[in-house]
């Protein structure tokens, strides 16, 4: 069942979609709902200005290159800020997600 | 390295704008290609795999607009983008446009005048260091009863040995000095000072030095300090004007120092210092001195005034003749502005309540020609504008409109101030502190940018509240949409509250004229034309006139000559002049009245005149007679008493024959007879009542600085003739302040005729918004109303009842507004209460009038659009759908 992007998980997913592979924005977006098992669906009124709001911070790189159909598409990439981003980032996830955890399990 | 990239990515949004632009559709388009393949890939049509693509996108421009708002510089680059757009949207109505910068040009304008002023007198620094430590000492005692009263030298010298709150106590005294030696004898405005005087005040000589310590002991040579204005007069500017000797009064000082041109004290035109030798006197009295002295380190002027109100204990009680006896301290610049603080801050409210009325009748204009833009901001907000887009976009529009009010009232302040300056009503203090510079534009902008948001706001908020789906399908029919009952109320309670701002300046400015008229109407006591009047003031400077027989021969000299005068009708001494030169006052006893120990009669007007001061200035006398030439020096002692002074005093007796003098310690002089009793004249204001005045002969009773008063119907042509023929009695004799009766009368009510002209100026502006006010809120309604006009015309109403219809919507406005402001104007007015004179600051005639007249104005204002009603034709209205 799709659901709603937290705020703040967008970056994160980006970024770690973007560690494996340069993508451009439909390929982000269908490799995010495979890697969340379609739990989340990005729609481009959200990740358009996610990624252009990524590129200025200067975490994302861009490129033109030929999609698979051919097609002149913008590709996304990480820059070694990004990889910084994504570190910490993915950090403070655990962080939180362990937090709550053991939040949710006591009684 | 991310500030780089971001500043990388500013400069790109902003300077290849075209090129990001572009890269963003392409990305876009790609996006919508690859995504209808997928879904062409699955088995959809073209078609149908578009369609389904571009529902999932949820609208490229949207998104677009979304990428747009989170990109570097998009706050600056919107912001040039609605100042671009509000341009070109004020230029298209200039109509609007201009009318709203006129109302907001007045009233910044007249702020910031206003406030120019304010900051010129009570708060631009003085040119003395520190000048907020600097404190005037007066001494108020029982039975003189003077506000600012002055001291005498013995109460100075108990003051300064008992003193510990201040750093050098000193006193100083102004009087008129008849200056001769080098160049034409002339009469300046002058003060002799202690030594302190210059040590407090803290200003270095232009040139040379201020006076030494030890100037001030008994028998210090004379030594003088002059003004930059009058050592470029008589010397020139030469540097050697040090060191010469001036006559000063007959007597010799050497000129020791210049001060610059701000130093102006105690008197802004004060043009000579001379030391004051401190002689330890045998008496109290004279009281001729007013203390000045500077803080020591650390005490505040509370602690000062317990000092000095202690000193004045001890002295009261050494002294049984002082009753009720302190030593008030004043800040230096509160004794400078004097009596105008009150009107000053009473102007500034009003100014602000203009300021309000334009705002108010600024944002109304602006909401009516909001609602004719619903369809303009529905349109914007469904091709996918933010709402907080749209409230900056107006918001923006309405600071602009603000700015270029405030920048046109620039135009407006200045003109105020130089005419302000020029006219300048004589005895407003401070004036040469009043211009425009930077804090009175600092304060315009600011003022321009609240206004701008204060208007703003309303129709702003409107904006964002625009109903997308109603106003689209009203199909632009912008006038109707939008105007649903809120928005109508909010524009009624917003004419109803300037109406009623309006009518509670109009009843100060009525109160003002009112109080303004009765003071016109006082006539000083005498009876002939004030025109017909001229004064020359003589002093004999010369030291033969120390004795009083040479000056009595040169009194009669002068009368003489001036008699013979081509023109002269009449002609008289008198040392003191209606309205407001009283040279003397003084405290008096009766003989035979009986006083309680300690009490005694209040000081009343002592005045010296020849006797045909009362024939020349028309003065009716009420019993007995008039002074005569048989009231000789070796005579019996005669006085004369106004009518006030008899009825108070002589309540149920006759008192011609009764005898009285002037009362004070160790008192032997000899008791006058009372030979006439005259009408009373104002010698202390028109305001006061203070009558109360006993005169005395000259040739009994000498005084050493005299008017001479003249009638003549020529009026102020023959004053080169008399000053001729006083100084054929003698050229050392200097004439001065040569004025006709009608120019003191009218500087008597300078100060409110200042404030009457303001206010009445101010309440002019608001009745003029407020009547363009009403006129558009009617001519809209009349406007939106077309329609239904044209059907009742169409079933026959005649245009009277359509005329009425309209002009009671107008005097239903005028009357709820008229209601709220009276009550506003009772509540308020009593502020003014200090400011008026002879009239009630609740006056009902007043109150009456302006409601009046403000009725009027808006009857008339929704005339006009009313008769525009009526001309409506059926046909016409009702295709006008």
């Amino acid at each position: 069942m799709p659901t709603n992007l937290l705020q703040g998980t967008l970056d994160l997913l980006i970024l770690k979609t973007l560690a494996l592979q340069e993508l451009h924005g439909l390929g982000i977006s269908h490799r995010i709902a495979q890697i969340t098992k379609g739990t989340f669906q990005v729609k481009p009124g959200s990740l358009f200005p996610a990624l252009h709001r990524m590129e200025e911070s200067g975490w994302l790189d861009s490129y033109w290159g030929e999609s698979e159909n051919n097609r002149r598409a913008k590709y996304y990439r990480l820059t070694p800020a990004g990889r910084n981003q994504l570190m910490a980032e993915t950090d403070e996830w655990q962080r939180i997600s362990i937090a709550m955890a053991s939040a949710l399990e006591s009684t | 390295m991310p500030l780089l990239t971001r500043l990388f990515s500013l400069r790109r949004n902003l300077f290849d704008k075209h090129r990001v632009e572009q890269e963003l559709e392409a990305e876009l388009h790609t996006y919508l290609e690859e995504l209808t393949d997928e879904k062409v890939r699955s088995g959809a049509s073209f078609a149908a795999a578009r369609r389904a693509a571009l529902v999932e996108i949820g609208g490229l421009e949207q998104v677009k607009e979304e990428v747009r708002q989170i990109r570097m510089g998009n706050m600056l680059e919107s912001t040039l983008h609605d100042i671009r757009y509000s341009l070109r949207t004020l230029s298209r109505s200039p109509g609007f446009t201009g009318v709203v910068i006129l109302a907001l040009a007045l009233g910044i304008g007249a702020n910031t005048a206003m406030y120019s002023v304010a900051y010129g007198i009570l708060m631009r620094p003085l040119p003395y260091p520190a000048d907020d430590r600097v404190a005037l000492v007066y001494m108020h005692f029982s039975p003189q009863n003077f506000e600012r009263g002055t001291m005498c030298i013995a109460d100075f010298l108990d003051w300064k040995a008992q003193n510990h709150a201040f750093e050098e106590p000193s006193v100083f005294s102004s009087r008129r000095m008849d200056l001769a030696g080098a160049g034409e004898p002339e009469q300046v405005q002058g003060a002799m000072v202690t030594t302190g005087f210059f040590s407090t005040l803290q200003v270095a000589p232009l040139l040379g030095r201020v006076f030494l310590p030890g100037e001030d002991r008994p028998g210090a040579a004379s030594v003088a300090v002059i003004s930059e204005a009058l050592w470029r007069r008589r010397y020139a500017a030469d540097p050697a004007a040090l060191g010469q000797t001036v006559a000063v009064n007959g007597g010799p000082a050497t000129i020791v120092g210049v001060m610059p041109e701000a130093f102006r004290f105690p008197r802004a035109n004060t043009e000579i210092w001379t030391n004051l030798p401190v002689v330890p006197p045998t008496r109290r009295g004279p009281f001729f001195y007013r203390g000045i002295a500077r803080l020591k380190p650390g005490v505040t002027f509370e602690q000062a005034q317990r000092d000095t109100n202690a000193i004045g204990q001890r002295i009261m009680r050494e002294n049984p003749y002082y009753r009720n006896l302190t030593l008030p301290v004043e800040r230096l610049r509160d004794a400078l502005v004097g009596d105008v603080r009150t009107p000053l801050l009473v102007l500034i409210g009003a100014v602000g309540l203009v300021l309000l009325i334009a705002v108010v009748n600024v944002a109304n204009l602006m909401l009516a020609r909001a609602t004719t833009r619903h369809g303009e901001m529905a349109l914007r907000l469904s091709l996918g504008a933010g709402r907080m887009r749209l409230v900056g976009q107006l918001l923006t529009e309405s600071l602009l409109l603000a700015m270029a009010g405030g920048i046109a009232g620039l135009f407006v302040a200045y003109g105020a101030i130089q005419l302000l300056r020029s006219w300048n009503p004589g005895n407003l203090p401070l004036i040469e502190y009043v211009r425009l510079d930077g804090p009175a534009l600092a304060f315009m902008v600011v003022i321009a940018i609240v206004t701008g948001v204060l208007f703003g706001i309303a129709p702003a908020l409107q904006g964002m509240r625009a109903d997308l789906n109603s106003t689209l399908k009203e199909g632009g029919r912008g006038s109707r949409a939008g105007t649903g009952a809120p928005q109508r109320h909010l524009r009624t309670v917003l004419v109803v509250s300037e109406i009623a701002l309006s009518l509670m300046l109009m009843a100060g400015a009525g109160l003002l004229l009112r109080s303004l008229d009765r003071l016109h109407r006082v006539t000083g006591g005498f009876a002939a034309s004030p025109h017909a009047i001229l004064t020359l003031g003589i002093s004999p400077s010369d030291h033969k006139y120390d004795q009083e027989a040479p000056m009595r021969v040169l009194y009669d000299d002068i009368l003489e000559r001036s008699r013979q005068v081509p023109g002269v009708e009449s002609v008289a001494l008198s040392d003191s002049l209606p309205p407001s030169y009283q040279s003397d006052a003084d405290t008096f006893m009766i003989q035979g009245q009986v006083l309680a120990p300690g009490e005694s009669n209040p000081a009343v007007s002592v005045v010296i005149v020849s006797g045909e001061y009362f024939p020349t200035m028309r003065i009716p006398l009420l019993k007995g007679r008039f002074f005569t030439p048989q009231d000789k020096l070796s005579g019996p002692g005669v006085t004369i008493i106004s009518e006030s002074l008899a009825r108070h005093f002589f309540p149920k007796r006759d008192p011609i024959g009764q005898h009285l003098k002037w009362s004070g310690p160790d008192n032997k002089v000899p008791y006058m007879e009372i030979v006439g009793v005259v009408g009373d004249v104002k010698y202390t204001g028109l305001q006061n009542d203070t009558d109360d005045a006993y005169y005395m002969p000259y040739t009994q009773v000498v005084g050493k600085r005299m008017f001479v008063v003249a009638r003549s119907s020529l009026g102020t042509a023959i004053a080169p003739a008399l000053r001729r023929a006083i100084q054929a009695a003698d050229p050392g004799v200097t004439v001065n302040q040569v004025a006709s009766m009608q120019v003191m009368l009218s500087q008597a009510v300078a100060l409110p005729r200042f404030d009457t002209v303001l206010l009445a100026s101010f309440a002019g502006v608001a009745l003029l918004l407020a009547a363009v006010g009403i006129y558009g809120i009617i001519a809209y309604s009349v406007a939106r109303r077309t329609h239904e006009i044209g059907v009742r015309m169409a079933l026959g109403a005649r245009q009277t009842s359509v005329l009425r219809m309209v002009i009671r919507q107008g005097a239903g406005l005028a009357l709820a507004g008229i209601a709220l402001g009276l009550a506003g104007a009772l509540a308020l007015t009593r502020l003014l209460s200090n400011l008026l004179f002879g009239v009630a600051a609740t006056d009902p005639l007043t109150f009456a009038a302006v409601a009046t007249v403000l009725l009027a104005v808006a009857l008339l204002a929704s005339f006009i659009p009313a008769r525009r009603a009526t001309r409506i034709s059926p046909v016409v209205a009702l295709r006008y759908e």
